[in-house]
């Protein structure tokens, strides 16, 4: 198949995947949406599609139209930073074949980790930042050689034993902070506030910038989605993490050390994920309060999966889902619909996309044309 | 310590252990199986989460919670079905099925349940407990004559109809794996699908057969959780017990009955978890023991295997080397 055929085949295939899971959305808006005729609830049903899927750029109102606000991008941009990390993370852990679901914990222990430091470990600004977002990865870099060496040693289920430390994870976050860590002048259960040095730095210093909180940690995560593209298709480490994705047993008789490799796939993912944290902690908040997993992770998984574990095409996949997730929350806003829709038009997009035999009949279609013509240009190479 | 010791050593503390572990063994049978089938469904908790929902929701509107019940049963049949065409059909990876099944079965649920009543309570949180009265759950049952036996009764008598079922379940799933036609070709297709195929077996049925089977244990399970082990459905409540089955799966060998045993162990750990935080342990260090212990005993069963296969490697080295001197 020639590469241009190629990508359209992706497109379109992506296209199709979209509009399915929107039909099963729009499905689900109609049954819960207001109204008692059946006009009506059409009518309801467009109003909340259009909220979902223009609004989150687009301020409707009924006097001054529909207008483009540049606030509504600078959120959805920051929206994208913490996913960009664990949609990182997942690809380089997904691309060794290793199914480690860490990216959840691993996110808000970073997260927690980072703002411990920028709490109680004094230092200059500028530098506490840094400082605290690599503790805070490095930690849950380590962590992750939990589930990766009993992998590699023992062949213990690394997706049950990520999971189990999810939990784990989170209920240990809880204790510490109900019990040593929280301010107790405060009416809900949050950390002292951080040291002002600690802060990330809005990239833009207007309202509109610093009120989305599109900080320098947007940067950052458009640094790594480049590092990441670089260490998988231009470095030794990141090619043999592919090739055991691919083929491990013929990995392994080439020559490669896959368990050190697999381990490195599952250390490298878990710092990002951790990173990922103190970026969105120290970019976002002025003191932790998260009680519960933030679901950054389950968001990684499906970047990742819509990016087939490309590092470059995570920052649109990223955009993709961190504008839908925005259109669900505008939607529940004004037009009544749960905004957990999203969980839905998720799952169902990363059914599609993960099925490879989605459309094969039409793939297949493709091959045999491009089979056709490179026939037929031969022959014709032959009587010319 | 030795005041603990006694507060354990009550029939009712035993009795917390096998309701506890009901669930677990639902979904560890649901494992069993279509890991011996071949593969693996790691959707089970997204599956028990919408059997739940939809056992509650259906019993609240039908006024019978054995409708309820049928419905959760039907819903963990019908999704697996669905999983099963992803997975069979368009080939997606089994494992990416089962976690896009776990995805809406966090938050999906909670939108189905939202839309379905229009219950909000709050800004974020929904559940069905308001609306589900006891009449609504799955009933208990008293055996007679064992519920008269002094300390045996109070643990083994009372507990709720599927619990029953669980117990009962595993020793038929046993039973189905291996005295039945059935069973032989699960386990045929599991083992070798080329094999099986050439002998005529369709592997494409067994498969399905299988993953409806994992679903119908999934409603089970769900209807536990939502009309048994609590009254009425919340957010997340399954809280991980699909996965801790997985692990209950491996633990037990891929065997009904260390599934069973597994499941107990679980049961144990959360209800000694239970028991900690009512003398005063905090919550959020009681609640993840159970993943605390299923990580151990993932570890200790590894390290278990590991060294049986290393003896019986060297057993053989050893009768390799002896035939050898012989001749």
């Amino acid at each position: 198949m020639t590469r241009k055929r190629e990508i359209r085949f992706i497109i379109i295939r992506s296209l199709v995947a979209i509009c399915i899971a929107l039909l099963v959305a729009t499905l689900l808006i109609f049954i819960s949406a207001g109204g008692d005729t059946f006009h009506e609830k059409l009518e309801a049903t467009g109003e909340a599609l259009r909220q979902m899927l223009i609004g989150p750029l687009f301020r409707m109102s009924k006097k001054k139209g529909t207008s483009f606000e540049l606030k509504r991008l600078a959120d959805i941009l920051a929206a994208m930073i913490p996913t960009i990390f664990t949609g990182l993370s997942v690809c380089i852990m997904f691309s060794a074949n290793q199914f480690n679901l860490g990216a959840e914990g691993g996110i808000m222990l970073g997260a927690f980790v980072s703002a411990m430091v920028a709490i109680y470990v004094p230092m200059p600004a500028g530098l506490h930042a840094v400082v605290a977002v690599l503790i805070g990865g490095a930690v849950v870099a380590i962590l992750m050689l939990l589930p990766a060496l009993l992998k590699t040693k023992l062949s213990v289920s690394e997706m049950v034993c990520s999971l189990m430390l999810n939990y784990i994870i989170m209920y240990v976050i809880k204790f510490l902070m109900n019990t040593y860590l929280a301010d107790k002048s405060r009416g809900q259960i949050m950390s002292y506030p951080f040291r002002e040095t600690s802060a990330i730095a809005p990239i833009v210093n207007n309202t509109t910038f610093s009120g989305a909180k599109l900080t320098w940690g947007f940067v950052v995560a458009i640094v790594a989605v480049i590092l990441c593209g670089l260490f998988m298709y231009r470095s030794r480490w990141g090619y043999a993490i592919r090739m055991i994705g691919i083929n491990q047993a013929f990995a392994g008789y080439s020559g490669m050390k896959v368990g050190s490799v697999i381990v490195l796939s599952q250390v490298l993912g878990g710092f990002l994920a951790g990173a990922g944290g103190g970026v969105e902690m120290l970019g976002r908040y002025t003191s932790f309060s998260w009680s519960a997993l933030p679901g950054y992770g389950w968001t990684g998984i499906t970047i990742a999966i819509l990016a087939s574990n490309n590092p470059y095409m995570v920052p649109l996949a990223a955009f993709f889902m961190a504008y839908l997730s925005k259109g669900c929350d505008l939607m529940a806003t004004y037009a009544k619909v749960p905004a957990q829709l999203i969980d839905i038009i998720q799952g169902v997009i990363f059914l599609f996309f993960a099925a490879e035999q989605f459309l094969a009949k039409y793939r297949q279609k493709l091959v045999v044309k491009s089979a056709e013509e490179e026939i037929a240009r031969l022959n014709l190479n032959k009587e010319g | 310590m030795l005041n603990f010791l006694k507060m354990l050593a009550t029939p009712e503390f035993f009795y917390s252990i096998i309701r506890i572990s009901a669930p677990i063994l639902f979904a560890t049978l649901a494992a069993v199986v279509v890991e011996k089938a071949g593969f693996a469904n790691i959707g089970l908790e997204g599956l028990m989460m919408f059997a739940a929902l939809s056992g509650s929701l259906v019993s609240y509107y039908a006024g019978s919670w054995f409708w309820g019940f049928l419905a959760a049963l039907a819903t963990g049949v019908i999704m697996s079905l669905v999983m099963g065409f992803f997975a069979f059909k368009l080939k997606t990876d089994i494992i990416l099925v089962g976690i896009a099944v776990n995805m809406m079965g966090s938050g999906g649920t909670l939108f189905l349940c939202k839309v379905i009543t229009n219950l909000t309570e709050g800004k974020a949180m929904a559940s069905t407990t308001g609306l589900i009265t006891r009449s609504l759950c799955i009933p208990d049952i008293t055996i007679p004559l064992l519920n008269q036996i002094p300390f045996l009764g109070r643990v083994l008598s009372g507990h709720n109809l599927l619990t029953y079922l669980a117990f009962l379940f595993c020793l038929l799933t046993s039973l189905m794996l291996y005295k039945t036609p059935l069973g032989l070709n699960i386990r045929a297709v599991g083992e070798n699908p080329d094999a099986a195929a050439s002998v005529g077996v369709s592997v494409m049925k067994i498969r399905y057969t299988a993953m409806a089977f994992s679903g119908l244990m999934s409603g089970f399970g769900g209807a536990f959780m939502s009309m048994a082990y609590a009254q009425g459905w919340s957010l997340d409540m399954v809280s991980g017990r699909g996965f801790i089955a997985l692990a209950a799966q491996a633990m037990g060998g891929g065997e009904c009955l260390g599934g069973m045993l597994s499941a107990l162990v679980f049961g144990f750990a959360q209800a000694l978890g239970i028991k900690f935080s009512a003398i005063g342990l905090d919550s959020n260090l009681a609640s993840p023991i159970p993943y605390a212990v299923t990580i151990l005993g993932l570890v200790i069963f590894a390290l278990v295997r590991s060294s049986r296969i290393r003896k019986q490697h060297s057993a053989a080295a050893l009768a390799k080397g002896k035939a050898k001197a012989e001749s």
